[in-house]
């Protein structure tokens, strides 16, 4: 199939796209070298900490003190993989919640694309060594740049709650970029939905087209096709306000239980919306793919259609295996309960919290901070001797540039550009 | 080529048809015929092939002669004469080349097994079997043997192109050198004449100076025929190796035929594969979809009213822009099944890799700040 095609060349497919398997050891990789690194960086900010205090005590400490120091030193309880997980879902929930903040909201596109943003960065990276509260308001922000969705930084720094700045918005921003490893497309289930939608309507009106493996049903036949099938769990007054009422709860899945679970990296968008739609409207979601492979499939019916050369036809046969795919889909997207409302996860996310704030690595707390550091190593170097000196060099050098700036700006008003011999107006 | 003890022994040959001796009959001709060898006058062959194909007159040889084929004897011994004819046709037929073999090996059995195939047939071994292997395999490579054919006859012309052209090279020269000669000699000449007749009007404390002066004329003149010499030596050593190559070319560039039952060894000859017609897209149709045929209008109660709306539709908007992006959204990737796919193209880039990148991409993630 040609869309299929068009598909795997998307770099959603080619990167970010795991079997369950995979997905579970990548984590766990990720998850043991973050918390060797944690137990590390703890260690020597704990020696340099001695260090000084032994330096200024000016007599070394028990022996007996270092020792307990060094056991619970050890003792050290880094987060485990599951529980990563879950602190990561809840600042994807977190997410939704700030996008809503902003006025006017920010397009579900967008949030959507900053939520994928941070599963994704957080499979290479761990919540230990970056807190996820910092790098989700700048997936948000680079979710706005690349939706095409503007918004200035400090109107995005001033929606967030808290006082936040610009500085701590975009520091982490290559570093996101690396982890999303420089590919921001991600193909969301949501515009196809619209698209499945669409066909509904115009085969319901009459006005469908067959798939082209299936040419010889007519408009009419479909109409007929989709009018018979199985009436809805909730009854409704016609076709197209039953498509439509369908249509609206798929959205809503696919807003919340396609966001927080792995669906993304498990399947493709075209899969997650027909399982949603499946959750939705069963009977309307197997209309269209009937339509589409043609052949109804139950699970308790193997039908070995076979073609004239022997062969099973292989429509016959993507449907059966579409058919368990989206099964195993829609029970993924059931499976999702928002944490807010189960108390028992309230209660262990905040055991999580609490213990991710003795595990934190400490090195990396203030990237807002390392940023400027990195950025003007020599300021900061210069700002230990003397700050006045610093500063008034700087503002020197600002008002220096202020008049270069002026002096060509005055050259460029010109109409006939600048001076082409400086010499002779002097003289 | 007839030398005097030839010629004298000639002298009481006699016709063994017509028992015409050259005795009385000097101006008299022999011929043969490669049918079976039999020597007659000329006036024999005229007499009896005139009137179209007749029996050989020799007593016991029956073969069926026509005079077309009545040439003179080039060769004193009959046997000689019989062995150059067969060995000519069976070079014509068996002709190929080195470069078609495989190895040098392989040549030299086909050489071996062309010299067999030519001592049967002188001495008679198996005649009637050695034909019918030579006439099938000449039916089989007519193609490869036409072309050799073509090969020797071009590599013949060109080989005596280059002999009559090094023929005249050498004439060339030769001419120059004794020009030269010629030159050299009268110019010494002219020289001393004029020493002399200039010794003999100038004083006497000139003689050393004009003495020194003709001495030195001389030098610069041979000197700057030596450069021109030269010259046109380098110019002649050029056109040589120019024409060399040329012929190389075109020796090597023919080669190839199928193996045969005959001959074995042979070089495979690699056909190149039909071009394919050009496809810029690989395969891929661009309006081509498997899952659903684009329609130029959907109802749609949200985008009914975009399609009249001047404001939307000013800028160049198209709604089946947005069809086909939503609609090919829709049904993208649709059976493409990630986990069975992915765990497959893992196990193809194979294990170590595969898990190397995922450990180099957590690094790369940790290390950076």
């Amino acid at each position: 199939m040609i869309e299929d095609d068009i598909y795997r060349a998307s770099s959603q497919y080619r990167l970010w796209s795991y079997t369950e398997s995979s997905l579970q050891s990548l984590r766990a990789t990720t998850n043991a070298v973050a918390s060797e690194r944690v137990r590390a960086a703890l260690r020597r900010s704990r020696e340099t900490h001695q260090s000084t205090a032994s330096s200024t005590a000016g007599t070394p400490l028990p022996e007996s003190n270092t020792e307990a120091k060094n056991k619970d030193e050890k003792d050290v309880e880094c987060l485990t993989p599951e529980e990563e997980l879950v602190l990561v879902r809840y600042y994807c929930e977190k997410t939704l919640e700030l996008g809503e903040t902003y006025k006017p909201p920010i397009p579900t596109m967008v949030r959507a694309t900053a939520i994928q943003y941070l599963r994704r960065f957080y499979l290479t990276n761990s919540p230990m060594t970056y807190h996820p509260k910092s790098i989700m308001a700048c997936a948000l922000f680079v979710a706005t740049k690349t939706d095409n969705y503007y918004i200035s930084l400090r109107q995005f720094a001033d929606g967030i709650p808290g006082d936040t700045t610009t500085d701590d918005v975009i520091a982490p921003e290559f570093l996101l970029m690396q982890g999303l490893r420089f590919t921001f497309d991600v193909r969301h289930p949501f515009r196809g939905l619209e698209g499945g939608v669409m066909e509904l309507q115009a085969i319901a009106q009459g006005q469908g087209q067959p798939a082209p493996h299936l040419p010889y049903e007519t408009a009419e036949d479909l109409q007929q096709g989709l009018l018979s099938i199985a009436p809805p769990p909730v009854p409704s007054s016609s076709m197209s306000d039953r498509i439509a009422r369908a249509h609206g709860t798929t959205r809503e899945l696919l807003k919340s239980a396609a966001q927080m679970t792995d669906a993304y990296f498990l399947y493709t968008p075209s899969q997650i919306w027909f399982s949603a739609f499946l959750l939705a409207d069963r009977p309307l979601a197997e209309f269209l793919l009937d339509v589409k492979l043609g052949g109804p499939v139950t699970a308790t019916i193997p039908a070995p259609e076979t073609d004239e050369n022997g062969l099973v036809n292989p429509l016959y046969e993507i449907r059966s295996k579409l058919h368990h795919v989206l099964t195993e889909c829609s029970t993924l997207l059931q499976s999702y309960t928002p944490l807010s409302s189960d108390p028992a996860q309230m209660k262990s996310l905040k055991r999580i919290a609490k213990k991710l704030y003795h595990c934190q690595n400490p090195e990396k707390v203030n990237l807002a901070a390392q940023k400027r550091e990195s950025t003007q190593p020599s300021t900061a170097v210069q700002s230990d001797t003397g700050t006045i000196t610093s500063e008034s060099e700087t503002e020197r050098l600002a008002k220096k540039r202020k008049l270069e700036q002026e002096q060509i700006v005055r050259q460029n008003d010109d109409v006939f550009g600048p001076e082409l011999v400086t010499q002779r107006t002097k003289q | 080529m007839a030398s005097n003890a030839a010629s004298r022994r000639d002298e009481d040959e006699v016709c063994p048809v017509c028992k015409s001796s050259r005795y009385l009959n000097p101006d008299m001709r022999f011929l043969i015929n490669p049918e079976c060898y039999h020597k007659m006058c000329e006036s024999c062959v005229d007499r009896i092939f005139s009137s179209g194909p007749a029996n050989c007159p020799v007593a016991g040889c029956r073969k069926t002669l026509r005079k077309n084929r009545f040439r003179k004897q080039t060769f004193e011994d009959i046997g000689v004469e019989r062995e150059v004819d067969i060995r000519r046709r069976v070079m014509h037929i068996l002709n190929r080349r080195e470069e078609e073999f495989d190895s040098k090996r392989a040549y030299d059995d086909f050489l071996e097994q062309r010299e067999d195939i030519i001592a049967n047939l002188v001495s008679r071994i198996d005649v009637a079997k050695t034909e019918a292997q030579l006439q099938k395999y000449a039916a089989e490579n007519m193609q490869s043997i036409r072309t050799n054919q073509a090969i020797e006859a071009e590599e013949a012309s060109s080989f005596q192109a280059r002999m009559t052209l090094e023929q005249e090279e050498a004439r060339l020269r030769r001419q120059a050198v004794r020009q030269e000669y010629e030159t050299e000699r009268r110019e010494i000449q002219a020289g001393r004449e004029d020493f002399l007749s200039r010794l003999a009007s100038g004083s006497s404390t000139d003689a050393a100076a004009i003495a020194r002066e003709g001495h030195k004329v001389l030098l610069k003149k041979s000197s700057a025929r030596r450069s021109e010499e030269e010259r046109i030596r380098q110019k002649q050593a050029a056109l040589r190796s120019d024409t060399k190559r040329v012929s190389n070319l075109s020796a090597v560039e023919h080669a190839g035929g199928a193996d045969t039952g005959l001959v074995k060894g042979l070089r495979k000859i690699k056909t190149p594969e039909p071009e394919k017609p050009y496809d810029p897209f690989m395969g891929y149709v661009p309006e081509k979809r498997d899952y659903y045929a684009l329609q130029s209008y959907y109802p749609s109660q949200y985008l009914d009213p975009i399609r009249n709306d001047a404001r939307m539709l000013a800028g160049g908007y198209d709604l089946r822009e947005y069809y086909s992006r939503t609609l090919l959204e829709a049904f993208a990737g649709l059976s493409c099944f990630v986990g069975e796919e992915i765990s497959q193209r893992d196990a193809n880039i194979s294990k170590s890799t595969a898990t190397e990148g995922a450990a180099m991409a957590v690094e790369s993630g940790e290390n950076t700040a």
